[in-house]
Order: structure tokens, then C-alpha cells, then sequence
């Protein structure tokens, strides 16, 4: 630290420097030029050399399904107008993303189907009325999947780009294809959140409870009287199982707390991060809720809370 | 006369190794020394680090680093003096890379973890060699663990290291306790090397421009605090920081790297006030404002010379015995330093340091990493 060195040490005298000096006195000063345009990380230099334990920016998913392929998957109410996707850091715990879907009846080749180069891996569930099916992606020995008709089959894969897919089977079936990613879903509003007679019930900011938090959530009465809810750039701490449930308290403060009031589950938080919309069931009415609280029931740990404010 | 005085007085028995027949001079550490009194004050903090107030860091990677520290001091040391000297500076060079150095990974109480053992050796070795290579006026210009951590949070980068929190913990005992040792300890090590005006010029200019920056509404964020740190806490958590104490008290106050003339000293303290607040002005993140704290003083160390110049008593500088050489024309001026290794590295230093620790401020996955929502676990 303070090298309050009283020694005087200095270098020996100079005189004429050998070669094997003057080139090792060169190299230093290149690795130190090096490393000033190293430390600065510009292009990124840095983090391709030493590597990222943060993630690197990627364009978010812009819906539960790429392109429009596929209807929304429930709880989405109404498939969502294209999103343009941004860049983000963010990461989500991985989710399911619908691919696309294909019928047929019996032996079949599908057109090529196309994972992203972001995808973890992806799958395909299969249902049949026949007796059995097989699924092979191309240029693979062992089928995806294969199995008989009692049962749904799901088979997995890592290959990324466009992938055939052959299907064995004697009679109906139908695919289900589907990438797991980890990017953040930022869908827009729902048409219905912006159409005439649609209210806004409440709107809070998360706080944090015994994770990480960030963003807002709205909730809308919408005009055939039921609502919806929209969380806006939204993140919790990853986990698995997670659940958006409705606390009659107005601020919990903390999982004890939030366990000592009857809460109810309005939707399960498959995605972490990222701008989405949720369905709020019939039977529960929002405006009987003080707050919405992100709970982990595997470890009975209440993530983040936002109070719910109606609107002035 | 004195030299003879010396040569003919009783010489006194001197420690000493034979080493295949050759006599080696053993030079102990003295009583008088101020090293051993920092070295006392760093090695308390240490503790207390360990103990109380939850720092991220192994005794295995302290040892280390004071045990790297020592080897290369003591080698240099030998080879050009034939003495076996105690290491003072290389022991606190090491100990002060440990004080500030974390590695991404640590945590306190894996006493001897070697996570990331690599940074810290590489750290240390480079804060040696800029003490021992780059000396353009024969005395070395950076404070070396200063420019060892500068470089290592730097080109290392927020993903594997991050400098010692400027917050040291809820533990109340442990901050107080941490804050009497550095104030009784500053006292102790300032005192001697007269060295009290530049912490109070550094110390108060800070305060006046982090508190112009806090009324102006600047924030910044940190891994240990929920949203960002604005107001009274944005002043108080950068300049009544225990870590920023310690910067002042013991880093800046080495005599080797700062101006000797007590105004010199003043005004050292000031630059580097206020180039570290014009620094952390544009960082959103306390990995960027320690940067900023640490990067100034490589800067304000290159212009010491220059400070000594401008700040040197008009008596040493005008005197009728002397005669005042005529400067030499900027060309020959700049052609002479160009073909100085030494100058050309502290010029790429003073350069990069800065111009690097900027460049944090638009880093957007270190804001990630200190608000805390990297999906994979934290580097810090």
C-alpha cells in the first residue's frame, strides 16, 4: 500500500542496452499497450478473451411463440401484436417458446423447422390415434422419440438452425414443437388492454422481499368486465415454479407475513423477466387485493411484492 | 570527513548469512521504520475484515499476495544491493492488493480458499515491476499496489474481480472498531511522514464535490443496496467511506510517489480530489466510483513531478550561485521521452487508466452485475 520505501533501490547505471534487453523492453511495452486496449473492452475484447459470467446482450423474445405460427398458449388471453425485439442483458429462467405445430397421418416429412442459435435445447410432444409414432430429426440414428398411442411421447434436441424432422406413425397424429430459452419475453400490451372500455383497476412497483426485483405491474378491468394483469420491465431472481398470487395485504414485508394472510394464485411466472401479460381468473376480483406478491412454493419464499395503487 | 569519521569508528556485529562462503548482510526491520506501522494498521484492518465485517476475501490469497509481495522485493533487493533486506514495501504492496483485490467467487470465511489465486499473484507481480522498471527520474512515479489494482479491475474486469465495497457491512462493533483503527492508525502513520495536510485537502475538496453531486441529484449502485444510493447516502457512503479513508491515509501517503514540499503535498491532495470526483461523476456503479478513486491517483502520481516544479520554493529555484539551464525546445523535449521505455509505459498508464475507467460508466452488464440480476450467480 503506502510503500513508504526509504531505501533509495534504484536501477544499476544505464549504459548501451544488449538486444536481448532492448527486445524484452519492447514486448513490455507492447503487452502493456495491449492490455490498456484490453482493459478498455472495446468491441468487447475483454469479454471474448477472459470470458462473461454476466450474459451478453441478445434481442429479447418478442412472444410465447415465434413468428405467428401458433395461437398463444394460455395464460396469454389473445395473441398479442408482434413485438420488435430489443436488446437486452437480462436473462429469465429457461421457458418453453412455441416453434410451431404440425398434423398429419402417417408416414410424414415436415418442413424444416428452425431453433434458434439462443435455444438451451428444444422439443416436440406427439399425440397419435394410431398404435405408434417415431419422430427422427435428420442426419440422427436414434429417433427423437418413439413410442405407442396411449401416451403422449416427448423427445428432446440440442441442433440448432433448420432442422427436418421425418414422422413414423399408422394413422393421426400431431406435433408440438417447442425451444427452451432463457431470453426475457417483452410482448406489448394486449389488444384488449388499449380498446375502449378498458380501465386501469391499480398499478404498483415491485419491491424486494428475500430476492432481486425490478418493474411495474398493472392491472386492467377490461371492457367484458374481466382483467388482466401486465407486469412491465419486470425481473425476479430465476427459479422454477414460480406464481403471481394476490395478498390482501397492503405492503408485506415479508414471508411470514405474507403466509399469515390468505393470498390467492392468479397465474404461474414461467418467465422472469421481461414485459408480459397474464390472465386474472374469473372468480377473483383484483380490487379485494391490496398487493401482488411473486411466491416460490417450493421453498415457501415470497420473492419480490408491489403494492397495488388505484389510479388518482 | 563523515564518511572517514564512519569508516574509522568500532564497527558494531551485523547479522549476517555465510552462503558457500559469501557474507551476506541481514538488514532487520527497524523500530523507527513507518512500514512497520502501516503494516500494523493493514494487517488490523485485515483482521477486523475477517472477523467482523464479512470481507470477501481468503487468508490463503493475503498470504499470498504478501508472500509474492516479499519474494520479488526481496529478490530485486538482493540482486542490487547483495543484501538480505527485510521486504517492507513488497509486503505492503501485497497486503494492500489483498486489502482492495476481490475475487469473483470468495466468499468471507473460506479461510483458505485459492480462488482466483492468479489475479492477485499477477496484481502484486505487476505492482512490483511498475516500482521497479518504470522509474523515469530514478524514483519509482506509481504507488505500485495502486497501479497493480488499477490494472487488475481493469483488464481483468468486472466479471472476475471487484475492488473492496466502499460500505463495510451492518455490523456496527466491526465499522466502529474499523473506524478507530484508521483514524488512530492514519494519525500514527501521517504524523511522522508529515502527511496530514494532503489527507485533509484531499479529504475536504471531496466532500465539497460528491456533496455538489449528491444535491444535483446523482446516484449510483451497488450490489449491497436495494435501487440506487442518492442524497445525504450518496455523500456519505463515497467520502466518509472506511475504504476511501484507508485510499487516503495509506495509499496516497506514500512519500515516494507524493511531492516532498509541504505545499506540494496540499496541492497533490486537491488534484487528486478533484480529479477523482470528476471521475465518479459519470459512474453509475461503485465498481466505477472505486475505479475512479483509484485511477485519479495514477494520474495525479504522473504529474508529481510536475507539481514539484510548479510548487518548489522560489528560493531553491532562483538562487544567485545557480545557473538556471535554459529549458530545451519541446521538440528535443519530446524526442527524449519517446525513446525512454520508462516514460512511453507511464504514459500509456496515465492514459488508460482514466480513459478506461470512463469507459465503466456505459459498461451495461456491470450494471447489471451491481443491481444484482445476473441470472447465474453474482460475480460480486
Amino acid at each position: 500500500m503506502a510503500a513508504t520505501d526509504t531505501s533509495g533501490a534504484a536501477l544499476p547505471p544505464g549504459g548501451p542496452q544488449s538486444p536481448t534487453r532492448k527486445s524484452l523492453t519492447t514486448l513490455a511495452l507492447v503487452a502493456l499497450a495491449a492490455s490498456a486496449v484490453l482493459g478498455s473492452n472495446v468491441f468487447g475484447l475483454r469479454a471474448q478473451l477472459l470470458g462473461v459470467d454476466a450474459p451478453e446482450a441478445r434481442p429479447a423474445a418478442a412472444g410465447r411463440t415465434v413468428g405467428e405460427q401458433t395461437p398463444a398458449p394460455a395464460p396469454t388471453p389473445a395473441a398479442p401484436a408482434e413485438a420488435e425485439a430489443e436488446e437486452t442483458l437480462l436473462r429469465s429462467q429457461p421457458w418453453w417458446q412455441g416453434l410451431t405445430t404440425a398434423q398429419g397421418e402417417g408416414p410424414s416429412a415436415l418442413d424444416p423447422v428452425t431453433v434458434s442459435g439462443d435455444a438451451i435445447q428444444w422439443r416436440v410432444n406427439a399425440t397419435c390415434e394410431g398404435s405408434s409414432i417415431a419422430v427422427r430429426a435428420e442426419g440422427e440414428a436414434e429417433p427423437l422419440l418413439s413410442g405407442d398411442c396411449e401416451s403422449a411421447a416427448v423427445g428432446y434436441g440440442v441442433q440448432t438452425g433448420d432442422v427436418g424432422l421425418r414422422v413414423e406413425s399408422d394413422g393421426p397424429w400431431a406435433l408440438e414443437i417447442e425451444q427452451q430459452i432463457d431470453l426475457p419475453l417483452v410482448e406489448p400490451p394486449l389488444p384488449a388492454m388499449t380498446a375502449p372500455g378498458t380501465t386501469t383497476a391499480a398499478t404498483g412497483e415491485f419491491y424486494r422481499l428475500d430476492q432481486r426485483e425490478t418493474g411495474t405491474v398493472t392491472i386492467y378491468q377490461l371492457a367484458d368486465g374481466s382483467h388482466a394483469l401486465r407486469l412491465d420491465e419486470f425481473f425476479v431472481t430465476p427459479n422454477i415454479d414460480l406464481a403471481i398470487h394476490l395478498s390482501p395485504l397492503e405492503a408485506p414485508q415479508s414471508t411470514a407475513e405474507f403466509m399469515a394472510s390468505p393470498s390467492v394464485y392468479v397465474a404461474p411466472l414461467d418467465v422472469t423477466a421481461g414485459s408480459m401479460n397474464f390472465t386474472v381468473p374469473a372468480d377473483i376480483d383484483p380490487a379485494a387485493y391490496g398487493s401482488v406478491v411473486i411466491w416460490c412454493p417450493l421453498i415457501d419464499s415470497a420473492y419480490a411484492a408491489a403494492s397495488l395503487v388505484p389510479p388518482a | 570527513m563523515t564518511s572517514l569519521a564512519t569508516t574509522l569508528a568500532p564497527t558494531v556485529a551485523r547479522p549476517h548469512l555465510v552462503v558457500r562462503g559469501q557474507d551476506i548482510p541481514v538488514i532487520l526491520p527497524s523500530k523507527r521504520d513507518p512500514r512497520l506501522r502501516l503494516s500494523a494498521v493493514i494487517m488490523t484492518l485485515h483482521v477486523l475484515g475477517q472477523t467482523m465485517l464479512g470481507f470477501k476475501v481468503s487468508i490463503a490469497q493475503i498470504l499470498v499476495c504478501i508472500g509474492v509481495g516479499a519474494l520479488i522485493d526481496g529478490t530485486v533487493t538482493y540482486r542490487r544491493q547483495h543484501v538480505l533486506a527485510w521486504p517492507a514495501s513488497g509486503i505492503l504492496t501485497g497486503s494492500g492488493v489483498a486489502f482492495v483485490l476481490r475475487a469473483s467467487g470468495t466468499d468471507n470465511g473460506d479461510w483458505w480458499s485459492l480462488n482466483g489465486i492468479h489475479f492477485f499473484v499477477i496484481a502484486v507481480v505487476l505492482a512490483l515491476l511498475s516500482k521497479h522498471l518504470i522509474r523515469p527520474g530514478g524514483r519509482h512515479l506509481f504507488n505500485p499496489s495502486n497501479v497493480g489494482l488499477v490494472w487488475a479491475l481493469l483488464v481483468i474486469g468486472p466479471n472476475h474481480v471487484f475492488p473492496q465495497y466502499l460500505w463495510w457491512g451492518p455490523n456496527d462493533l466491526g465499522v466502529a472498531l474499523a473506524y478507530a483503527v484508521i483514524l488512530a492508525g492514519g494519525f500514527w502513520v501521517l504524523r511522522p511522514v508529515r502527511m496530514a495536510p494532503m489527507a485533509v485537502s484531499y479529504l475536504a475538496t471531496l466532500a465539497v464535490l460528491i456533496g455538489a453531486f449528491a444535491a444535483s441529484g446523482s446516484t449510483f449502485i451497488a450490489i449491497w443496496h436495494d435501487g440506487p444510493i442518492s442524497g445525504l447516502s450518496y455523500w456519505a457512503n463515497i467520502a466518509l467511506s472506511p475504504e476511501l479513508l484507508v485510499f487516503v491515509f495509506f495509499m496516497m501517503s506514500d512519500p515516494q510517489t507524493a511531492p516532498r514540499s509541504p505545499r506540494g503535498r496540499v496541492v497533490y491532495g486537491m488534484a487528486t480530489a478533484v480529479l477523482t470526483a470528476g471521475l465518479v461523476y459519470f459512474q453509475p456503479t461503485e465498481f466505477g466510483i472505486k475505479l475512479a478513486i483509484l485511477s485519479s491517483l495514477v494520474v495525479v502520481c504522473a504529474a508529481v513531478p510536475l507539481i514539484e516544479q510548479r510548487t518548489r520554493p522560489v528560493a531553491d529555484v532562483d538562487t544567485d550561485d545557480e545557473v538556471t539551464p535554459l529549458p530545451r525546445p519541446w521538440p528535443t523535449r519530446v524526442a527524449a521521452a519517446a525513446a525512454n521505455p520508462a516514460i512511453i509505459a507511464a504514459a500509456i498508464i496515465t492514459l488508460a487508466a482514466p480513459l478506461n475507467t470512463a469507459a465503466l460508466a456505459g459498461n451495461d452488464q456491470l450494471i447489471l452485475i451491481e443491481r444484482g440480476l445476473t441470472a447465474d450467480g453474482n460475480p460480486q
